[in-house]
Formats: structure tokens, sequence, C-alpha cells
């Protein structure tokens, strides 16, 4: 049984990170709606609401930005992981914010309307059919629905629930949330006086959030190939494929079966992989299916032990077994199939990253 | 006009319908097909909302962990 499910976890990192985000926000409102208005014509002040409308409008956007750019920053430089962890929070901060903003525009245009607000926001314009004047209101709706979904699935119960590939093909509707926001803008506030600051922001985020994007993708795609020409060549000179890093549970072992009376038990152990043949030296018991303790193994039939990094049984007995080099290459474990001799080290391989 | 309030009445028994799935899941089918929600109770009423908006879903998979069990995971 797992660990029971609880409304919040907090931890000290995750309180400092949403004060950080909430101060960010709140300086960002101050600022837009106390300086806002030092930058504006004359001519034709904005009052209030529209202000507070625009001020949680452009928050919620720029946040739609940086979430979207947390995930390829850290996959381009690990410094960036600790913004990855507590995203939730933030994606849930960006969805009330949208709807702040949503409620300002419902309730300042459609408020002195005879008719219910939300179908005079339905209905003001239908013109889905031009670009000009096209309803962008409804791309707004329909990014707030996507925001609101992704919120509302965001705790952990719903990973479980749902699954991770369901849950993941949900969350990736963010992307076509960011895109109902782009629309919305550029169809909308970008259409009306020209704000060259507003317009450049909104240019920059979209340059950024695709420009991300796209560097992570190729550098993938570089790795990718990298991994698979180191495969290649390590296969060409005799190693094999053992399979793939998840296969084998913290612990444990995944038995290679080589020859007939061969076979290789590959551990994972501290952050570690060894591999050493899987026969016990007393009486060919089956040492993948033994415990790891301290770096040892013990066999399940009479208790011998070993050390995974040298197969040597530790003081004051004598036993040794045979070893085998191992190499990770992305997440596939290769395997060279001619055994070192009995009681030799070999470095334990680092799983580090690729975990 | 029309369209307009036709779609905001639908989307009002969508989520009324979400309602009643969100009340019957959490109280009959949480407990059958979470074992880590069984004895706790604080996290629950955090779901309603998402059940109101994906509550199709939730009848789906609902349905799917009671025939398979924590098999389909
Ligand atoms: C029910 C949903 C929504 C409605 C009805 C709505 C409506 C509006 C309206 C009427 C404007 C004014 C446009 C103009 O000045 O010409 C606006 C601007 C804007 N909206 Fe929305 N919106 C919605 C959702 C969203 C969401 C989810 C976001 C972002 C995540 C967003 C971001 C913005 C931005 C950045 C602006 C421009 C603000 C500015 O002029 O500085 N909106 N929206
Ligand atoms: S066979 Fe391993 S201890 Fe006897």
């Amino acid at each position: 049984m797992s660990v029971q499910y609880t409304p919040v976890i907090w931890n000290r990192n995750k309180i400092f990170y949403d004060a950080v985000l909430l101060i960010a926000v709140a300086l960002y409102l101050y600022i837009f709606i106390r300086v806002g208005p030092m930058f504006e014509d004359v001519t034709k002040p904005i009052d209030g609401a529209i202000l507070r409308m625009r001020a949680f409008g452009s928050c919620a956007f720029l946040m739609l930005t940086v979430i979207l750019c947390i995930g390829p920053l850290a996959r381009l430089d690990r410094r960036f992981l600790p913004l990855l962890y507590n995203r939730r929070h933030f994606g849930v901060m960006t969805a009330g914010i949208a709807a702040v903003h949503a409620n300002y525009v419902l309730t300042w245009y459609f408020n002195f309307s005879p008719t219910d607000r939300y179908v005079a926001l339905l209905s003001s314009n239908t013109n889905y059919g031009q670009l000009l004047g096209f309803p962008f209101e409804a791309l707004g709706i329909a990014a707030l629905i996507v925001l609101f979904v992704l919120a509302a699935t965001s705790h952990d119960f719903w990973l479980s629930f749902l699954g991770a590939p369901i849950w993941k093909a949900l969350h990736m509707s963010i992307y076509a949330a960011y895109a109902f926001v782009v629309l919305h803008v550029a169809l909308g506030a970008l259409q009306g006086p020209a704000d060259p600051i507003f317009t450049s922001v909104v240019a920059a985020s979209v340059v950024l959030v695709c420009g991300l994007h796209f560097a992570t993708g190729r550098m993938e795609a570089r790795r990718e190939r990298g991994e698979q020409t180191a495969k290649a060549s390590l296969q060409e000179a005799g190693w094999v494929v053992a399979g793939e890093l998840e296969e084998i549970d913290d612990d444990c072992a995944k038995v290679v079966t080589l020859t007939e009376d061969e076979r290789v038990a590959i551990f994972k152990y501290d952050g570690k992989l060894s591999a050493i043949t899987n026969a016990c030296a007393h009486q060919n018991g089956p040492l993948g299916e033994g415990k790891v303790l301290w770096g040892c193994i013990t066999c399940p039939w009479h208790g011998y032990q070993y050390n995974l990094a040298d197969g040597r049984a530790p003081e004051p007995f004598t036993e040794k077994i045979s070893t085998y080099r191992l190499k990770l290459i992305g997440s596939t474990v290769l395997l060279d199939p001619n055994p070192q001799p009995p009681g030799t080290y070999v470095e334990p391989v680092e799983i580090g990253e690729a975990a | 006009m029309q369209t307009a309030e036709f779609l905001i009445e639908i989307g009002q028994y969508y989520l009324m319908a979400g309602g009643v799935v969100a009340a019957l899941f959490l109280v009959i089918g949480i407990d059958r097909i979470e074992p880590s929600s069984r004895g706790s109770y604080a996290f629950r009423p955090l779901l309603i909302p998402g059940i109101c908006l994906i509550w199709p879903l939730v009848i789906y998979r609902w349905v799917v962990l009671e025939k398979h069990g924590e098999a389909r995971r």
C-alpha cells in the first residue's frame, strides 16, 4: 500500500517556491496597475476595471509563457530542475489569475446589459468567419477551460487514477491553451491601438517558447544519434544489449542468458549497476534472485555473500565469482559477454542522470 | 442569442451531471479502485471540480479499473 493522499503535500522548498511566486505576481499586478496609467494616452484614459482586467490577463499570459519554458530549460540545463518540481502550483495559480481576468471582463463589459452576462459574452460577437474582428473572447474561453481542467486534475490522485498515458496526454493540452491565448491576444488586444511594448512582449514570448522547444528537440535528437552510434560500435566490438535501465528494480537484478549455462545477473543498487555471474560458487544457486545489502549479494540458497563490485566473498571467506563489464548508453544497458577472472574488480556503472 | 443560451444550458447540465458523478465516485467508487485513498478524506473535496469537468473520463476509468483492477494501471 502506498502513501495516503493528503490535500497538498508541503515542504520547505514548496513553501519558498510558492512565496516567491506569489510575491512576483503581486508585484507585477501592483506595478501594472500603478505605473501603467503613467504611460497611457491622456486623451483616452482607461478606467480602473479595464486596467485591472489587462493586468490580470497579461499576468496570466506571462505565467503561461514561463510554465512552458520551464520544461525545455530543465532539459537543457539541470540547474533549472528545481523550477520543474513545483510547476503544479504555478499552473493552478495561473488558472486563478486568468479566471480573475475573465471575471473582470464579465463584470465590466457585460454587467450592464439586460441579458444574462454569460449569454451576452457568447452572443455579442459571432463573426467566426472573419479574422479581423474575430470573436477572440471565445479563444479566451477555450484557454480558460483547458487551464481549469489542468488545474483541477493536478493532484497526484489524478495521475494514479487516470494512468500516466492518459494524464500526460491530457496535460499536453497546455500547448493548445497557449495557442488559444496567443490567438486570443493577437486577434483581440493587438488589433486595437498599437502598443509597442505589449506587442513585443507577446512576440518575444512566442519566439522564446517555440525557440526553446526547438532547441531541446534538436539537442535530444543529437544525443539520441550519439547514443545510437555508441551503441552500434559497442555491439560491433561484441557487447550485447542487456536491456533497459527501467527493467531493473532497485536492489534487484535482471538475469541475462548468454549461453545455456552462462547467465549474468545485472544488479541495480545505490544508484549503480554491477554484473556478476548468476551462479553461486557454492552450489550454483541463482544469485540474481538474492538480496542486496550494503553492496553485497546474499545467495538465496545457503546465504553465501559476495561483493557486487569484485565478486569476492567478504573476509574471512575466500570464494570468488566472475564479474562482467557493463556500459550504460542513454538508458540502455550493454554487457561485455566475456567474464572477468573470478574476483576481478569492475568499477560499478553510475546511473546518474538517466535514472 | 439562442445558440448562446443553448450552449450555456448544455454547459450547465454537463456540470450538474458531473456533480452527480462526483458524489457517487467520492462516496462509493474511490475506495473500491484507489487503495491509497482509503481512510483519507480531506483531499476528496479537492477532486470535485476535476470530476465535474471530466466526468465522462472518470466513469471510463472507474469501469476499467473495476474490471481489470490494478493490472491496468
Ligand atoms: C473566459 C475567458 C476570457 C475572456 C472572456 C477574455 C476576454 C478578454 C477581453 C475582452 C480582452 C480585451 C481585449 C482588448 O483590449 O481588446 C482580453 C484581453 C486579454 N486577455 Fe483575455 N479573456 C479570457 C481568457 C483569457 C486567458 C485564459 C488569458 C491568458 C491566460 C487571457 C489573456 C489576455 C491578455 C494577455 C489580454 C490583453 C491584455 C492587455 O491588453 O494588456 N485571457 N481578454
Ligand atoms: S548455492 Fe549459493 S549459497 Fe549455496
